[in-house]
């Protein structure tokens, strides 16, 4: 594998909130500061993927930057705020902000859709960025939804990502939900999880196809709950008990007297 | 911790370090005491005044040693690439070979013994170049001319140990497969103890652990004082339609020290027995806890299933009643 290819690969799985920690580490193994370069193409795959959210200058709201709102060159646009800026992908930072008026000919869609998305954002997101944008050939409509939450001094991150293209002609609604939780304290434990959605609507109307989005992520989030109940019960619990099927722990000075299968209760010859 | 006495065990009283899965800097400058490659006591030095838990704190931030940045990166990326992200570390920077191998704990590999046919545990303590010893034929696989092996003495501990874990593995594990690997030290002996289990209780979910306990222990009058420093890799996987992809894996380090009354060397089977079931047991306690108790609580900190106005429609009504009583 080649340098790039391998430093590149640091930088995709960085976990929520710890890029400028990653590219720290990589600097300091290589024993260099110039790496910004050589990695650009992985900054700016990894923010467009993990919606990377951002201050533009004077505003007080973070808006997130993705393949559905870029303009090329570096540059994203924000439809609430109807202004565009430039992103720079190593150090984060919005600059050159510049009025944006955003031509689509789904507009009042985009418009009832990026209502109904903040509403749903605002009941179950406490922090969350999110935008409708149109897809290149203007045809469908991506609903994004970003949620970090960070906490370096307790040593836990998390992200959830929600991401679907609603083609109105079609009345489907493609994506995924993604869960990624990184907590390293004395450690380094990691959840991640991909959700792939395929839903219809009839009505095309935003309520209604915020209405179904609702839906399916609050059924995966009660799922992922789920999940980590069966996990601890089935997978966790047989791969070791808490303790012996005696209840007791082991008197380690009889241990040569124990013999398998015939002390231990149960146990297999 | 540290001193509870002569021959005083009282597990509960044990505290659990504070320790990120850092390894402790590799004393370069420090000969090592040790024969043969790859077959050394790794994490602890033969002189007790270099290495104290305090090692395993973070270093205060500096100019940061590359060895530190290599693994403060490895404590940040996805655990579950520790063994290819190793390797891509090493290819960028050669010369941290030696204290990464050392210092890294990767999930534990199986070979088979030819002489007994049984399964053995290998890692960076059993291994003599590309060969590494079985506990259960003291021989190396495969076959190598002048492999270390422990003196003899030390080698009835080991088959000892081997023998006692063995039974611990079918009390606890109810499967998998154990190793106990002890080298010679100039004032004792160490050693590390391995486990290793994997499961599918179905076909759309898998786990795996693996154990590695690794220790010292240095002799005194009629006690022995010994340190042990334990990593629970932990990965657990499912995979579903309804539910997509789901992976929750990681690793978790924890150390601790003990004075333990000695009266022969089964003494010392028996101090180390306890010492890991004992550290076992918590670490299964934490990782149930982290794994889901935290993670779960961290997905909910990022969204809420209740709508959040009905939730903080609740808390307000909750706050008056409260202030209602309190008048």
């Amino acid at each position: 594998m080649s340098r790039t290819a391998a430093l590149s690969s640091f930088i995709d799985s960085a976990p929520p909130g710890e890029l400028a920690d990653v590219t720290k580490a990589i600097k300091s193994i290589l024993g260099t500061e110039s790496v910004q370069n050589e990695l650009s193409p992985a900054f700016q795959k990894y923010n467009e993927e993990q919606f990377t959210t951002t201050k533009l200058p004077g505003g007080s709201t973070e808006v997130l930057v993705s393949e559905y709102n870029s303009l090329g060159d570096g540059r994203y646009y924000d439809a609430e705020t109807q202004s565009s800026f430039a992103f720079d992908h190593a150090m984060g930072k919005a600059s050159a902000v510049q009025s944006h008026v955003l031509e689509s000919q789904q507009e009042d869609l985009l418009k009832s859709l990026a209502k109904s998305l903040s509403t749903h954002a605002s009941e179950h997101y406490p922090k969350s960025s999110h935008g409708v944008y149109p897809t290149a050939d203007d045809t469908a409509l991506a609903i994004l939804t970003v949620a970090n939450k960070y906490s370096p001094t307790n040593y836990w991150n998390g992200r959830w990502r929600s991401s679907y293209v609603y083609t109105p002609s079609s009345g489907t609604i493609t994506g995924s939900i993604k869960v990624d939780v990184h907590y390293y304290e004395d450690g380094n434990v990691r959840l991640l999880t991909e959700k792939k959605v395929a839903l219809s609507v009839g009505s095309g109307s935003g309520a209604e196809v915020m209405r179904k989005i609702s839906t399916e992520e609050k059924k995966y989030q009660e799922d992922l709950n789920r999940a980590f109940g069966s996990l601890s019960e089935g997978a966790f619990k047989s791969l070791r008990r808490q303790l012996p099927i005696t209840r007791q722990k082991i008197e380690w000075e009889k241990i040569s007297g124990y013999r398998l299968g015939q002390d231990i209760g149960g146990g297999r010859r | 911790m540290g001193d509870q006495g002569s021959g005083s065990y009282s597990p509960d009283s044990w505290d659990l370090c504070s320790t990120p899965p850092a390894a402790p800097e590799s004393p370069t400058d420090e000969p090592l005491t040790f024969e043969g490659p790859g077959l050394g006591p790794k994490r602890y030095s033969s002189n007790p005044t270099i290495i104290t838990p305090d090692i395993y704190r973070p270093k205060p931030q500096r100019m940061a040693d590359p060895i530190d940045s290599a693994l403060d990166l490895l404590r940040r990326l996805n655990p579950k690439d520790v063994k290819r992200n190793v390797d891509h570390i090493i290819q960028l920077n050669p010369a941290l070979e030696e204290d990464l191998l050392e210092s890294v704990d990767i999930p534990l590999t199986v070979k088979r013994c030819s002489k007994t046919k049984r399964d053995f545990l290998c890692c960076d303590y059993n291994r003599d170049g590309d060969s590494w010893r079985s506990p259960w034929s003291n021989e190396f696989e495969p076959a190598i001319e002048e492999g270390v092996t422990p003196s003899d003495r030390v080698r009835k501990m080991e088959v000892k140990a081997n023998e006692a874990f063995d039974v611990y593995r079918e009390l606890y594990f109810e499967g998998g497969i154990s190793s106990v690997y002890l080298w010679d030290m100039d004032d004792g002996f160490a050693g590390c103890v391995l486990l290793k289990k994997a499961v599918n209780p179905s076909p759309k979910s898998s786990g795996s652990w693996d154990s590695i306990h690794v220790f010292d222990a240095q002799d005194r009058a009629r006690t022995s004082h010994y340190k042990l420093t334990s990593t629970v890799i932990l990965s657990l996987g499912t995979d579903s339609e309804a539910l997509g992809g789901l992976d929750l894996s990681g690793n978790m380090v924890r150390q601790v020290e003990a004075d333990m009354a000695v009266e022969d060397d089964t003494s010392h089977v028996a101090n180390i027995g306890k010492m890991v079931e004992d550290m076992e047991l918590k670490m299964r306690n934490l990782l149930q806890e982290v794994y889901f108790g935290k993670a779960k609580d961290v997905v909910g900190d990022l969204r809420s299933i209740p709508p959040l106005s009905q939730t903080n429609r609740d808390r307000a009504t909750q706050r008056e009643m409260i202030n209602s009583m309190g008048r």
